[in-house]
């Protein structure tokens, strides 16, 4: 995977100085390099992007609780022999 | 779960005048926080409150949380009576508020709110410093961390918009 390059504007974030709003949300534990990768996208597609993560979190929800039953499924079909 | 383009496009179908806020909102500011509801602010004026009321009925809105037994009537005069509500619909969870502790009402809201362009219709959010401000008054632990994170942005934005002034 290539390097991410930062810009100078970028560095502000994700090398902030202490005593900066940057420096206290990174020691809050914000990862400040998630928030870059935003702020590279407008307004529109940082929606979209969550849009289509939430799509992916209900697929994924079907997934387990289809797995769920299955498996609950199985073992009481196990129990029943 | 949240369908933020459905529910998004409910309120431009019903042409509700709203401002998105929370989660929602800090995400369109840049703020990489994941959320499980939409939360806007509404506008009170009772067109609004009767456009509101038919658009929460087509997605069957319940009172989130509320026990079943609990008489609730979906319209206009209810939301009249109360100020926020937490709804489940069908296309997922939606918080409306009447008033953003921090910010005040849909009209102090709508003011200087960023347009976005989205799913073919334009949407309010609500500006980043008045994010800012409804955070803090809020106060909540979940709040803390996205905060912090918005506060950074807002000091890269000016920072940004002193560098290029410069120029």
């Amino acid at each position: 995977m290539d390097k991410v390059e930062y810009t100078e504007a970028e560095r502000w974030l994700i090398e902030p100085k202490p005593g900066t709003a940057a420096a206290r949300a990174r020691d809050f534990g914000v990862d400040l390099s998630l928030t870059v990768s935003n702020l590279r996208l407008t307004p529109e597609e940082r929606i979209r992007q969550l849009d289509k993560f939430q799509s992916v979190m209900r697929e994924l929800r079907k997934a387990v609780v289809t797995a769920k039953q299955n498996a609950g499924h199985r073992a009481g079909t196990e129990t029943l022999r | 779960m949240l369908d933020i383009e459905r529910e998004l496009k409910l309120f431009a179908e019903y042409k509700i005048d709203c401002v998105v806020i929370g989660g929602i909102a800090a995400r369109a500011h840049g703020s990489s926080y994941e959320t499980n509801d939409l939360d806007v602010c509404y506008a009170r004026d009772s067109a609004n409150l009767d456009k509101l009321a038919a658009a929460l009925a087509s997605v069957h809105a319940s009172l989130r949380g509320a026990p079943k037994d609990i008489p609730f009537r979906l319209n206009a005069e209810t939301l009249r009576h109360g100020l926020n509500f937490t709804f489940d619909t069908d296309i997922g969870p939606l918080d409306l508020l009447g008033e953003v502790r921090g910010v005040g009402f849909y009209e102090e809201c709508a003011k200087d709110c960023i347009r976005i362009e989205m799913f073919g219709e334009v949407f309010c959010i609500l500006a980043l410093a008045k994010l800012i401000l409804a955070k803090r008054a809020a106060g909540r632990p979940k709040d803390m961390a996205v905060l912090a994170e918005l506060e950074a942005i807002l000091e890269f934005e000016t920072v940004n918009k002193l560098r290029s002034e410069d120029k």
